[in-house]
């Protein structure tokens, strides 16, 4: 079960796309769950627990990158994430 | 309420005062925290009399009052004496005339003698009476002064106030107050912090007990007095701590806001290092350097140019 990769796609839709706010709001539930978490765009892999990481995969929006989760509460960490995406990260 | 006897307490030696009359007078009250150049009063005009303020004896008064006959002089003093004078402070170390210091009995009304010049006098004066009659609390929290920077550590009791201050006077920075901090607030807006007299410079160190900081750490590691900046509230980590540091945060201490930062404090963490930071960074945004907010700008106006090139 924790060698499983879960990967899924989600689309930056706020205003000013993963800028320092959003970075924060994605490493702060990141870090709430034990799995690893990555988020890679254009061949750029970061840690979503990383702000730093977060604010150099130039998320503009409208931008789209994929999501990948391993571990033992992957599934759950990984609808937290989309949602924060879906939501837009509250913003706007 | 402060008596003319504080004020000899704690200014005798700085305003060079002296007491003429009768000790037992100096407990008379002063219920307005301010002098009062009597000029007009002596002229027999009483409307407005601030008769409540520390009345003050200059070179005006003195001369007009050298150029009455002795009855119209004695008519004028007496007339003075009756509006219930809290003190009187004669300046440039003027010799009290006999006439004055018989009325001064009889009414018990301290006098003292400075041999300051009167605008100084009052200068100097005002604020020591502000000093003393300013509001002051008693807070918990630990102060110390980072590099200028006035910061008060604060948390719950055991989360490692003492020994974070500890790890920061060995890296030769001082210690103002431990656990327990007095304050109170200046006329500036600014809030000084000190230590409480009997304790000052003791610190209580889990497991070993108490220590005396000067004496381990020399003179260098104590600070008398230091102007807040920044309030570092350490907790114990609940995962919900501001990642960025966009969103500033203040805390109210007698009224005043004030920068605070929450640290969380986990084991292995080098909290005295992570503070001495906190403060850096805090002295920073006060000069207009806000890295995470130049940061964040940064960011956002690259990632603007990127909707652009890509639709």
């Amino acid at each position: 079960m924790g060698d499983e990769i879960l990967i899924k796609e989600v689309k930056v839709e706020n205003k000013y796309g993963l800028h320092a706010r959003p970075a924060a709001l994605i490493a702060q539930t990141a870090g709430k769950y034990d799995c690893e978490i990555f988020i890679e765009k254009d061949g750029n892999k970061v840690s979503c627990k990383s702000i730093i990481g977060l604010m150099t995969i130039e998320g503009y929006p409208g931008s789209l990158m994929q999501l990948s989760v391993s571990g033992s509460d992957a599934q759950e960490a990984l609808d937290a994430l989309v949602e924060l995406f879906v939501n837009k990260f509250n913003e706007d | 309420m402060i008596t003319v006897k504080q004020l000899m307490d704690e200014g005798a030696e700085r305003l060079s005062l002296s007491v003429i009359t009768d000790p037992a007078f100096l407990n008379k009250k002063i219920p307005e925290i301010s002098m009062n150049r009597p000029g007009l009063a002596l002229t027999g005009f009483f409307q407005y009399f601030a008769n409540m303020r520390l009345q003050i004896f200059g070179l005006a008064e003195f001369t007009y009052l050298k150029s009455l006959s002795d009855v119209d002089r004695e008519k004028s003093l007496r007339a003075f004496f009756k509006h219930q004078i809290s003190g009187i402070v004669v300046t440039r170390n003027r010799k009290v005339s006999s006439d004055i210091i018989k009325l001064a009995e009889e009414f018990r009304v301290p006098v003292l003698r400075t041999s300051m010049v009167t605008r100084n006098f009052v200068n100097e004066c005002t604020i020591l009476l502000e000093k003393l009659t300013a509001p002051r609390e008693r807070i918990q929290g630990t102060a110390m002064e980072i590099m200028g920077i006035g910061v008060l550590l604060r948390g719950d009791p055991g989360i490692g106030k003492s020994e974070t201050a500890l790890s920061l006077i060995e890296r030769g920075y001082s210690l103002v107050s431990d656990d327990v901090t007095e304050v109170r607030r200046t006329s500036r807006g600014r809030i000084l912090c000190w230590a409480n007299e009997i304790t000052r410079y003791h610190m209580e160190i889990r497991g070993m007990g108490i220590i005396h900081v000067p004496s381990l750490f020399g003179v260098a590691s104590i600070r008398r007095y230091t102007e807040l900046d920044v309030v570092i509230d350490l907790k114990a980590p609940s995962g919900d701590e501001d990642r960025t540091g966009v969103l500033p945060n203040t805390t109210e201490i007698m009224g005043v806001k004030i920068p605070c930062i929450t640290l969380p404090v986990r084991s292995g963490r080098d909290m005295a290092n992570i503070v001495e930071v906190a403060a850096l960074n805090q002295k920073l945004k006060e000069l207009g350097h806000d890295a995470a907010k130049e940061l964040d700008d940064k960011v956002i106006n690259r990632l603007m140019k990127g909707r652009v090139a890509h639709g």
